[in-house]
């Protein structure tokens, strides 16, 4: 199956992680492709998961497709690259239904279009306007300090880290005044 | 300004919890029944809900102080926030406490109420509930065990004996301010939109 796909997808990028775990990584124009040869060749049936990765300092996001066969023995990993600044790509609901609602997922989460996905609509956070909060460009301290009020510490709120210091110093003080004074009763005796 | 209260009720029960209150015998009587039969609304809004069919159950058994389950806001006194509160659940929260009528009285259980607890830094949870909507009786804990509970819960009772318990009229007076925190983190349309749930959308699923 390995040779077939590095022959037909002209990938060196294959890794096999374990016997029943593969990743392969090919353009993004021929994702699709990929899946639907080894749904139709080597029987990757499932869609398990779409995830995605926001590589920052390189500029793209990764995204995985994991593929299962019908009994769940065997997975395949298919990556692909995108571009993060115009992050869009096909959608997968044609061939797997249940890409919908994880594509909307992403679609929240980092912003990425999936083309032909027509129910893109909001999951879990309502009206957000601000950046999409998994992108990694998003500073979630600052966003928090911007948008909502701690509660203030009480008045007689002590610093843990000294406290547990000075705690730990009258201890040893009391413990070493301790042994000084037993050994100088010893030497009394 | 007046959205969610009930008119009618509130011209018959806008002197109750006044400052004379306490001296009436028969607001006295009204607070003794009241903390007696405490209906709580079954609703739980976060992962302290584990903590309440234990509490309502046979083991801890709260029926026996007069507290017990009411199925809809508006056969319910008490409205449980337990635990942390996103944008989400806090826009379904405000509306079913809105429903809810007076008096009623709001506890909130876990420390991520209090101040957003192991939550502080998410973007999408709320710190501090009281901003939001008045809070008679804070339960902190992560999570706060049945006992906990039952002893937030004798002393809400304490307090509606004694009328002090009164966040309903605080929020009715306080309105603006609760408003205005409500917008700020969610938008002008406070509450949910039905049209947004997903079995209503083109189709369904």
């Amino acid at each position: 199956m390995l040779s077939a796909i590095k022959n037909q997808f002209a990938t060196d990028d294959i890794i096999v992680k374990r016997s029943d775990l593969y990743k392969v990584s090919v353009v993004k124009e021929r994702v699709f492709e990929l899946i639907k040869f080894i749904g139709n060749n080597y029987k990757y049936k499932t869609l398990n998961a779409i995830t995605c990765t926001d590589w920052i300092e390189e500029e793209h996001f990764t995204l995985t497709y994991i593929i299962t066969t019908l009994d769940r023995k065997n997975t395949f990993m298919v990556q692909t690259m995108i571009n993060r600044n115009d992050a869009h790509i096909n959608s997968l609901v044609k061939e797997f239904a249940q890409a919908e609602i994880m594509e909307r997922d992403l679609h929240e989460m980092y912003g990425i279009d999936f083309v032909g996905n027509e129910n893109l609509k909001e999951l879990s956070l309502e009206n957000w306007v601000h950046t999409p909060p998994l992108r990694r460009e998003f500073d979630t301290l600052e966003f928090v300090n911007e948008h909502l009020t701690f509660r203030e510490g009480r008045d007689d709120n002590l610093d843990v880290k000294v406290e547990m210091k000075r705690i730990r110093a009258e201890k040893k003080a009391a413990k070493e005044l301790a042994k000084k004074l037993a050994e100088e009763s010893k030497d009394g005796e | 300004m007046n959205e969610g209260f009930l008119q009618e009720q509130k011209t018959l029960e806008g002197d109750l919890n006044s400052e004379n209150s306490h001296q009436n015998s028969v607001d006295f009587l009204m607070n003794w029944f009241r903390k007696r039969s405490i209906f709580v609304l079954a609703y739980g809004t976060g992962c302290g809900a584990i903590e309440m069919p234990p509490t309502f159950t046979s083991r801890y058994d709260a029926e026996r102080l007069g507290i017990r389950g009411a199925a809809t806001p508006r056969q319910a006194d008490v409205i449980i926030v337990s635990g942390y509160c996103s944008y989400k659940t806090l826009r379904r929260i405000i509306r079913t406490y809105e429903q809810m009528s007076n008096p009623k009285y709001v506890l909130a259980l876990g420390s991520c109420t209090v101040n957003g607890g192991m939550y502080w830094d998410s973007y999408n949870t709320i710190k501090k509930l009281e901003d939001y909507m008045p809070v008679d009786m804070y339960v902190n804990g992560c999570m706060p065990r049945p006992e906990s509970i039952l002893e937030g819960f004798i002393q809400l009772q304490k307090d509606i004996g004694e009328g002090k318990a009164s966040s309903w009229q605080k929020y009715e007076e306080n309105y603006e301010f609760y408003r205005k925190n409500q917008e700020a983190v969610l938008g002008e349309k406070v509450a949910p939109s039905y049209e947004a749930d997903w079995y209503l959308y083109d189709g369904g699923l």
